[in-house]
């Protein structure tokens, strides 16, 4: 009787648009409590699609030490393959890039470089000349990506980006440059680079030249020469107190959300009584500018700290976050969709919620709009299991 | 605004302008990674501090100027505690006992490091005591390193402890 008055009761209730998921898929089981698995990379760039063909990377150690995998779900496929190895050695914080046509490009850190391969054959691309990490990729057209990473230049790293040309042949580096042709006056980390339909190419990174970690970009016109590093950050009118040399922000993600629009994502301690807040920011030019930054996460959430921040996008400006964080007691994976005007209220994604701890999601968003989420659940025993679920927006 | 809130925001915006900021940890303090201090604290058997720091973080810096230059605390921290600095936001690795390899920014997120200054204090076997966070005195450092060595946190919370004090 309850049952049915439940049933009643939902079919009462206004129909709201909002994602439909399908149900989680572990990807990459270990089936050991020993195995952790990370997705932590620049740009958050672990999930990628490719004519229907989906890629997902990470890092664990279940070949005794950190490294680096790829497993691939078949179009039409309900499950991902058995993960492949991307290097031989230890190896952290890949990222993937679908290309187009079912192939895909790899990178990843590892021997204190950072490597890119097609997926599944070829060798391995050095494409760092001195110590370097933080390897982040993005699509240019179906034979053009550009890579970019932090790499030591005297006493600090810097960021460079580099373009390479991929066909059948394979993977080739075109060129590499840094951003800034002076040295770098202190660190400058975890890149994330979008390329705009005429082909500018704008890299937004944590930097630390002013005494406190924060978001700068810069933009090329020809993915070459980089006009000067402008502020991704608003900093406060009026000066919060205790911030000191500024308030920490870290960890930007970029999305392209059309063919000048730019969505960046980030971790933001202004507010920093409740530790870090996930804040956006918009371009309509390409990423020579970008707007005033915005909130992203609701008012429920606005007490605990958020981490994991990151933003996807398609060409028609669908648009999510995502992060985790706390509210409910434990780490849950929450969404919060563009509706034109702002973020909407938060979502916790069916299967990356409730008991338990759920975290660390990556995101992509396809043509069609079809949204794809991985994270990672904690088990209680010990290790992790990486998980995968796919969502469609109902109207 | 009253008075003492804008004595406190004058000062805080004094403290901001004039400090070097940049709060590395405090000078003439041994302070090791997380998880060499790890192993340290199960070679000596001695209690860990963990000082979560961020880059540009006023407080930190105001914290190892007023407090950790003090004479008394540069004694008794490093002989009874194994030291531990972790920068919060940093991409640095450290491996974990469990074997699990993470950076310093998520052994943050893993201690809810949500503001900085934050002070945990460990078991040799790296089990939480308790958090305090942000700016700490001598006497606040003094009183907790009472708690901790003395061994008052394995009957007694930190508010109880403290309400005794004479």
């Amino acid at each position: 009787m309850k049952h049915s008055a439940a049933v009643l009761m939902l079919l009462a209730m206004p129909v709201f648009a909002g994602w439909q998921f399908s149900p989680a898929v572990e990807v990459g089981a270990a089936g050991d409590k020993t195995v952790f698995h990370h997705l932590e990379s620049a740009n958050r760039k672990g999930l990628g699609e490719s004519g229907g063909r989906l890629a997902l990377a990470w890092e664990d150690n279940r070949a005794g030490e950190p490294r680096c995998w790829l497993a691939v779900r078949e179009k039409g496929a309900a499950t991902f393959s058995v993960p492949q190895a991307l290097s031989a050695g230890e190896c952290y914080e890949p990222v993937v890039q679908g290309m187009g046509k079912g192939r895909f490009v790899a990178a990843w850190e590892a021997d204190g470089a950072v490597w890119a391969r097609v997926d599944g054959k070829g060798q391995a691309l050095r494409l760092s000349g001195a110590e370097a990490a933080h390897i982040t990729l993005a699509r240019a057209d179906e034979r053009t990506l550009y890579a970019a990473w932090a790499e030591r230049a005297g006493e600090y790293k810097r960021i460079m980006l580099a373009r390479l040309a991929f066909d059948a042949g394979g993977l080739k580096l075109e060129y590499g440059v840094p951003l800034e042709a002076q040295m770098p006056e202190d660190d400058q980390a975890y890149p994330a680079v979008a390329v705009s339909a005429d082909g500018g190419v704008t890299v937004a990174w944590e930097d630390r030249r002013k005494k406190h970690t924060m978001i700068l970009a810069a933009h090329s016109t020809d993915g070459r020469k980089f006009a000067a590093p402008y502020r991704l950050i608003d900093m406060p009118q009026v000066r919060t107190m205790n911030l000191g040399a500024g308030m920490g922000s870290m960890r930007p993600t970029l999305a392209r959300c059309g063919p000048r629009c730019l969505a960046a994502a980030w971790l933001d301690k202004r507010d920093f009584l409740s530790g870090y807040d996930v804040f956006a920011a918009f371009s309509d030019d390409g990423g020579r500018s970008f707007g005033r930054n915005v909130r992203v996460q609701d008012s429920f959430g606005d007490n605990m700290a958020q981490w994991h921040a990151t933003v996807a996008a398609n060409e028609n400006g669908r648009m999510v976050a995502a992060w985790d964080d706390e509210r409910d007691g434990t780490a849950d994976v929450w969404l919060s969709n563009w509706n034109g005007r702002e973020f909407g209220d938060d979502i916790a994604a069916p299967d990356a919620s409730g008991p338990g701890t759920q975290s660390d999601p990556l995101l992509h968003v396809d043509a069609a709009g079809t949204l794809h989420v991985a994270w990672l659940e904690r088990t209680e025993g010990g290790g992790t299991r990486l998980k995968y679920a796919s969502a469609t927006w109902r109207e | 605004m009253n008075i003492l809130n804008l004595r406190t925001l004058l000062t805080a915006l004094l403290l901001g302008i004039a400090s070097v900021v940049w709060a590395d940890p405090p000078p003439d303090y041994p302070f090791v990674s997380y998880d060499k201090g790890l192993r340290l604290a199960q070679e000596t058997g001695k209690p860990i501090f963990l000082y979560f720091g961020r880059y540009g973080c006023a407080w930190c810096d105001h914290t190892n100027k007023q407090s950790f230059s003090s004479a008394e605390l540069k004694k008794i921290y490093p002989e009874h505690f194994v030291l531990v600095y972790v920068d919060a936001e940093s991409g640095k690795r450290l491996k974990l006992p469990s074997g699990e390899r993470i950076t310093e920014a998520e052994l943050g997120a893993r201690f809810k490091a949500f503001a900085t200054p934050l002070f945990v204090y460990l078991t040799p076997q790296g089990q939480e005591i308790f958090k305090a966070p942000g700016f700490k005195t001598v006497q606040d450092f003094k009183d907790f390193d009472r708690y901790v060595i003395e061994g008052h946190y394995k009957t007694q919370t930190l508010l109880e402890f403290l309400a005794k004090k004479p």
